[in-house]
């Protein structure tokens, strides 16, 4: 029964889609709209089961001692300091203990992981102490220190400068580096397929070279390079293009439909 | 070996300093110019950090990533929570929740239902527990479904029953490059991309190169034969075309490592302008 | 004497010339007849109807153009279309077309306190403006209307969908029932698939774990639901190996799911007790923070093998090349076209595009699900057919046939 419900909600949401694409009424349009809200709505409750995943795996990489267990300290401080800018902000024109409020809490959750990571009992003991003194200190510099405030009904987090300053100078650099690689990563694929000695990826590679010469002027008959490149990306690459679509179209379409009908079941385990 | 490390992490820190100390001077005339030196510095030890990955694995990368990783991941739970519990869920919910919150209610007699997606969202976090752990499937269910009934319907229209009017091409061409007779055509014979040679082989090369493709991803024969020589004409058109897609790409690519290194060079090291 | 009435006569058609002068309105006269003149046509025959095949809120205005509009004055710029719910208006302008055009969308809002919005069941009037270079100078046309919109509950620009829809059901039942009778189903050999099991079989020698990466799809994408099913399989194969496996997710609704696949495995195997729930976890859902860390994973743990089923997007050259620096046998499939090209290079096998369905389909081990893959093939067999008649229809200009295909929403 348990596992019976959920492929017949399967099968009445999937239905009511189904004819709801032929039903162009605003009564119809109305209640897809309504489910388009509600998976949104339950994906916001899914992210919390994430972080949890994300702190209990951290949490259990301290525990385990493991070669570079010790990073999961990062993670953790980066996770705790990104929330506490999200609920607080400053109220007056400096930022006064804020940023020994936020190294106590820190020291706070580090001290934490130690104890949980100790198997010595006095270790353990020296951990208890050292969390309870930063926690203790936290909370009296976040009772008396008025330079700052928790803002836990009002977004005032988001516009609390280190919330965008961590987004513009931690997250911004790392996420245009890691794209960037990809300049150095596509050298080494092609080098890779330059290796491959068969005719598939000569035939790639001399596609790939020929679309990238299209630009060179240095090249002899820069201009039949060019319009021989014009004419691949046009008419070959069409032609390719609406086979792969109409494959990927029928596979998604024969899945989706097993997925409707139960036959396909592999995503909701055993039970 | 650890020493070693221990060496190379202490170097690094003090020019990494260094850099923020030189920066925070030549900026000492602006506004917050200690806290922008930081964050440059930072910024720089990060990228280079990241690239330090081309090399091998190392400790610099390994903090890099771990604090990327918890960062964002708070990041986007706060940017959920404001962006989409409080400033779009709660004012649909109840007009209490609405004021406690400090948000304008959105009256609506419908309001109701968004509970329908809370308790919903309620059941997916019962995976955490070991005996409620089932209820998880509701919420999974309603969202597979409701998916896959929209793909269902959404990609027979786009990837087939389009794609089949599409594939409707007149070998002989169309005006103005249209058959006109034998005589015509090698009288007004032209090698231009735009010319009627032109405009017929590709009208050719598209026909019989999207059904050779289809042939190719053909499950339920063997390859064998005409069959399978056709499926091998279609396997090399689709690596032409994946060859074209992947030449396409690197000019891109190559401009945003351009764009990493003009910040290292000019908003940190400032040696270009 | 006679001088007298010559010289009378001679003042009083100097007198009548003054007063002429003066009464004339040489300029000002002329001008406003010459206005007149430049006024254009109006537009004539003008229709107004409900839109159709929508959800309401919307008319369709139809007009021949002003006889000035490319002949005659050939003084028309624009046509203005306005829109009132009182023939004696006012009317408020929705619109404006080029002219040339015979034809106004107005398409409204259906929120009653947008200001677009088009009410329903109501008699809406249409006016239409054929207008000058100087907006001053246009001619209105007479009022038309009423039109009423409505939102219909059948968009008849959708039957071929529905037919296909029809079809394509039929023969995937007709294939599944076949299966479930025991009729065996062919599938030609596929090689990324076949190199699943030897790859799990290597990681077994080295006693080195498995990466499986699902991608940066949701739990809703079909090609995410096809990895769970491969994903399935793999770990099936691993707890029976006894091999370590490692998913690391970008989506946490993607994590419930493969956590729960992965743990039937573990049962469906006969070893629950080995099953570890952390082996598939949530790292963070911001693409290249989970670039980092799966980066990471791949030159720290060293996997034997590493397989990408599902949804990539710029991620996947970086994922393929470092699981290549790692040593690990790659095996890859996703229906991201713009990606196949990368994994391609980098990658050991790689199923492309509708393949990791076959794949997913195939190493289900269940009959029935080979079921749809028959009804996919027979679907590419009718395109081919159709696209061979469909060929004919173009050439020899047989619209009937070519236009049934065409899908109008």
């Amino acid at each position: 029964m348990r596992r019976q419900i959920p492929f017949g909600l399967v099968f009445i949401f999937g239905i009511f889609m189904v004819f709801q694409f032929f039903v162009p009424h605003e009564k119809s349009e109305w209640v897809y709209e309504f489910l388009l809200d509600w998976i949104i709505v339950i994906g916001i409750f899914a992210l919390a089961l994430g972080i949890w995943s994300l702190f209990k795996v951290s949490v259990e990489k301290i525990k385990q001692g493991k070669e570079g267990g010790n990073y999961s300290y990062i993670t953790l401080v980066g996770l705790y300091m990104m929330v506490a800018f999200g609920f607080t902000q400053q109220t007056g024109e400096g930022w006064g203990l804020y940023f020994l409020w936020i190294m106590l809490c820190s020291a706070c959750i580090v001290s934490l992981m130690r104890l949980r990571a100790s198997t010595d009992s006095g270790k353990k003991r020296m951990w208890a102490l050292a969390s309870v003194g930063f926690l203790v200190a936290a909370v009296l510099v976040a009772i008396f220190d008025d330079a700052w405030a928790f803002f836990l009904y009002t977004p005032e987090g988001l516009e609390n400068s280190m919330f965008e300053i961590f987004f513009d100078h931690i997250m911004m650099p790392i996420l245009a580096t890691m794209f960037s690689l990809l300049a150095f990563y596509i050298a080494s694929a092609a080098y890779r397929a330059f290796r491959a000695r068969n005719v598939l990826a000569s035939l790639l590679l001399l596609a790939a070279l020929l679309v990238m010469s299209r630009f060179n002027p240095v090249i002899p008959g820069a201009e039949y390079v060019a319009n021989a490149s014009n004419w691949l990306m046009n008419v070959p690459n069409l032609a390719a293009q609406r086979a792969i679509v109409i494959g990927i179209g029928l596979g998604i379409v024969g899945t989706a439909l097993k997925i409707i009908l139960g036959i396909e079941r592999g995503y909701m385990g055993r039970g | 070996m650890r020493r070693t490390t221990y060496i190379v992490v202490a170097g690094v820190v003090l020019l990494f300093g260094l850099s923020w100390v030189l920066h925070a001077v030549s900026m000492s005339g602006e506004a917050d110019g200690i806290e922008r030196a930081f964050m440059i510095t930072m910024a720089a030890f990060l990228t280079l950090a990241i690239y330090s990955f081309l090399y091998k694995d190392n400790p610099f990368y390994k903090f890099a990533e771990h604090l990327y990783v918890g960062v964002s991941a708070a990041y986007w739970m706060c940017q959920a929570f404001w962006s989409t519990i409080v400033g779009n869920l709660f004012p649909r919910l109840s007009e209490g929740l609405s004021n406690y919150f400090q948000q304008p209610y959105q009256a609506s007699g419908w309001n109701i239902t968004y509970w329908i997606p809370v308790i919903l969202g309620i059941m997916l976090l019962m995976r955490l527990t070991e005996k409620y752990g089932w209820m998880s499937r509701w919420p999974l269910a309603m969202i597979v479904g409701t998916t896959a009934g929209l793909n269902f319907v959404r990609y027979l229209r786009s990837d087939f029953v389009v794609q089949v009017s599409s594939t409707f091409m007149p070998l002989l061409g169309e005006d103005p490059h249209r058959w006109q007779g034998f005589g015509a055509f090698i009288s007004n014979l032209d090698l231009s991309a735009t010319g009627q040679l032109a405009a017929i082989v590709s009208n050719w090369v598209i026909f019989f190169g999207v059904i050779c493709g289809i042939i190719y991803f053909y499950f339920s024969k063997e390859h064998s034969g005409a069959f399978g020589r056709a499926s091998r004409l279609g396997i090399w058109i689709l690596m032409i075309t994946f060859g074209a897609s992947f030449g396409y790409t690197v000019m891109g690519r190559i401009s945003l490592l351009v764009g990493r290194i003009t910040f290292l060079f000019r908003d940190w090291l400032e040696i270009i302008s | 004497m006679k001088h007298r009435f010559l010289i009378v006569g001679l003042l009083l058609l100097f007198g009548l010339s003054s007063v002429w002068a003066q009464t004339e309105p040489p300029v000002v006269d002329s001008m406003v007849v010459d206005s007149t003149e430049l006024f254009p046509a109006a537009v004539s025959d003008v229709q107004v109807v409900d839109k159709p095949n929508d959800h309401g809120h919307a008319v369709i205005v139809t007009w021949e153009t002003s006889a000035d509009d490319g002949g005659g004055k050939n003084n028309v710029l624009r046509y203005e279309i306005f829109y009132s719910t009182s023939f004696d208006g006012p009317f408020d302008s929705v619109g404006a077309v080029p002219a040339g055009t015979g034809e106004f969308r107005h398409i409204g809002s259906k929120e009653p306190l947008d200001s677009a919005f088009v009410p329903d069941y109501t008699d809406l009037f249409y006016q239409i403006d054929a207008v000058t270079a100087d907006p001053t100078i246009r001619t209105t046309s007479d009022v038309l209307g009423p039109v009423q919109c409505s939102g219909q509950w059948f968009n008849t620009g959708r039957i071929p969908v529905l037919v296909a829809v029809l079809i394509f059901g039929l023969l995937t039942a007709f294939f599944v029932l076949s299966a479930k009778r025991g009729k065996k189903l062919y599938v030609r050999p596929i090689g990324g698939i076949e190199a699943v099991d030897d790859a799990i079989g290597r990681a077994t020698e080295m006693g080195r774990p498995i990466l499986y990466v699902l991608g940066l799809g949701s739990a809703a994408d079909v090609a995410t639901i096809a990895s769970f099913t491969i994903l399935g399989r793999v770990a099936k194969r691993v707890a029976e190996y006894q091999t370590e496996l490692i998913v690391p997710t970008y989506d946490p609704i993607v994590m419930s799911v493969a956590q729960e696949v992965v743990k039937s495995s573990y049962f469906d195997a006969g070893r629950p007790e080995d099953f570890k729930e952390d082996c598939v976890h949530f790292v963070t859902q911001s693409q290249f923070a989970y670039v980092a860390a799966v980066n990471g994973i791949m030159l720290r743990e060293l996997p034997a093998t590493c397989v990408y089923m599902g949804k990539f997007f710029a991620e996947s050259l970086l994922l393929a090349e470092t699981g290549s620096l790692a040593g690990s046998i790659q095996i890859s499939g996703t229906d991201e076209i713009a990606q196949i090209p990368f994994f391609i290079v980098a990658c050991d096998y790689t199923l492309i595009g509708e393949e990791l369905y076959a794949a997913s389909a195939y190493l289900g081990r269940e009959p029935k699900l080979l079921g749809s893959l028959k009804a996919q093939d027979w679907a590419k067999a009718a395109f081919v057919a159709l696209a061979i008649v469909g060929l004919l229809a173009a050439n020899f200009e047989w619209f009937e046939f070519t236009t049934l295909f065409q899908v109008i929403d």
